[in-house]
């Protein structure tokens, strides 16, 4: 095997299947015509030495692959602002959430000063781990949207600058609105679907960070899950119509309908979960019974966790009645007057 | 240095854009890339292997240019020729090139 074969199978190396055999003959008979020429016009044999200008000349083999190849992108420019906005949304929530976790940990931790650096490093560990895990769930989303949206130059074909016109800044689709809800909806789905475990009281039991048993108490009751199949497929529909208004850019009548239906079922399905049996299924006596806190301390950590609940749902209720007086205002009111827009 | 660089980047930039006109312009008559490149090199123009290869598959795939692997000289070696979609592209370059000359050549006056 001579210089020109290893090199032709090292280019081989960075290109896709499609096409690859074809494409390395070309260079293998391009490298050939180049050895030949130089080999005339210098009256030298084709030896290494030869070979080795001719492949310096040609380039190394990632390059050559790499001009055979479009530009690839994982994220590409036009959704990079919408993916930094996220990310700058996302990382401070966990450092938030790493921070009153840690506070939770040390609130419970002995007064061994050990112990205390025991527990802020073991959050310091904790926060990287969940950063970087919402940091990857956010590549991966925004990957998808990468392959999923029409390309720039499908849109730059279709798109007339006269249909500014017809959108006025209302109709216009913010791009990070539909992304959070994508990233928050799918989280939530996730973890209410598969992990509802680590929605609950996780403690030691000693205090002790490297003796003591980690418990954890889930929180969530049966008549939860009674309500999931219901919340899954509103979920469904909330990341079809963010999908639908970030591949379109824009409020259609149909798509704000299809909102107000969404946003319906949502108020009337948290009005059902907070009228209906207690969601927290951890009780006062459970908590008491494996834990060292006192009896009144226990009933008042449980009475407080179902006022959260209560008022969570309270608040989706508010927001969710917001959201659909903003986007009957848009359906049915007054159409604003047409404006050009300039970005 | 960084002006020498500069001034060579510009210069490449202005090349990259004649080249295909020139590469369409040359391929009336069949040629494998090395002759091409040799073929360009003669008449002055001289274009990086590295830019023509890809260029001619891109130019194939856009149906501008078709193409034949033939034996010659013991060797496989594919051949470029300009396709009738080539053609028109090219008579259609040529006018826009001839705008284009006769306008810089005003400004540049």
């Amino acid at each position: 095997m001579n210089l020109i074969d290893i090199y032709i199978a090292e280019v081989g190396k960075h290109l896709p299947a499609k096409h690859k055999n074809d494409l390395l003959d070309e260079i293998h008979s391009a490298l050939q015509d180049m050895l030949e020429d130089r080999s005339q016009q210098s009256g030298r044999q084709i030896d290494d030495d030869l070979m080795i200008e001719v492949l310096q000349e040609y380039g190394s083999p990632e390059k050559v692959a790499a001009s055979y190849l479009p530009e690839r992108y994982l994220i590409g420019p036009r959704l990079f602002p919408a993916f930094l906005k996220i990310v700058q949304i996302v990382i401070p929530i966990v450092a938030v959430l790493a921070v009153i976790g840690l506070g939770l940990s040390l609130s419970r931790t002995s007064l061994n000063p050990y112990a205390w650096i025991e527990t802020v490093i073991q959050a310091f560990a904790e926060f990287f781990s969940a950063a970087a895990t919402s940091l990857g769930f956010i590549v991966l989303i925004f990957a998808i949207l990468e392959w999923v949206m029409p390309t720039l130059k499908e849109k730059t074909w279709a798109w007339d600058p006269r249909s500014l016109r017809k959108i006025s800044p209302p109709d216009r689709v913010a791009m990070s609105g539909p992304i959070t809800a994508i990233i928050f909806t799918l989280a939530a789905a996730v973890i209410f679907n598969f992990y509802p475990q680590v929605i609950g009281i996780g403690y030691i039991s000693s205090g002790d960070i490297t003796s003591g048993k980690w418990i954890a108490l889930p929180l969530l009751s049966e008549a939860f899950f009674r309500y999931l199949p219901m919340l899954n497929l509103l979920w469904v529909l909330q990341i079809i119509l963010s999908i639908i208004l970030l591949r379109r850019g824009q409020w259609q009548p149909w798509t704000r309908w299809t909102a107000l239906v969404v946003n319906a079922l949502g108020i009337g399905l948290a009005y059902a979960m907070l009228t209906g049996p207690a969601l927290v299924g951890l009780t006062a006596g459970e908590l008491s019974a494996v834990s060292p806190l006192q009896p009144n301390t226990a009933d008042f950590l449980v009475r407080l966790m179902n006022q959260g609940v209560r008022l969570a749902l309270i608040i989706a209720i508010v927001s969710g009645i917001i959201d659909m007086v903003k986007i009957s205002i848009r359906l049915f009111g007054k159409k604003p007057p047409l404006v050009f827009i300039r970005e | 240095m960084a002006n020498n660089e500069l001034y060579l980047n510009i210069i490449l930039e202005l090349r990259r854009g004649v080249i295909v006109l020139a590469v369409l312009s040359q391929l009336d008559r069949e040629q494998y890339g090395y002759s091409l490149l040799k073929l360009l090199s003669d008449q002055g123009l001289v274009v990086d292997q590295g830019t023509l290869y890809p260029l001619l598959r891109r130019l194939e795939s856009q149906g501008l240019l078709e193409s034949s692997w033939r034996i010659e000289e013991a060797r496989p070696r594919r051949y470029y020729v300009i396709s009738p979609q080539g053609r028109q592209t090219l008579s259609k370059l040529k006018e826009e090139w001839e705008s284009i000359v006769v306008v810089v050549a005003k400004m540049l006056k």
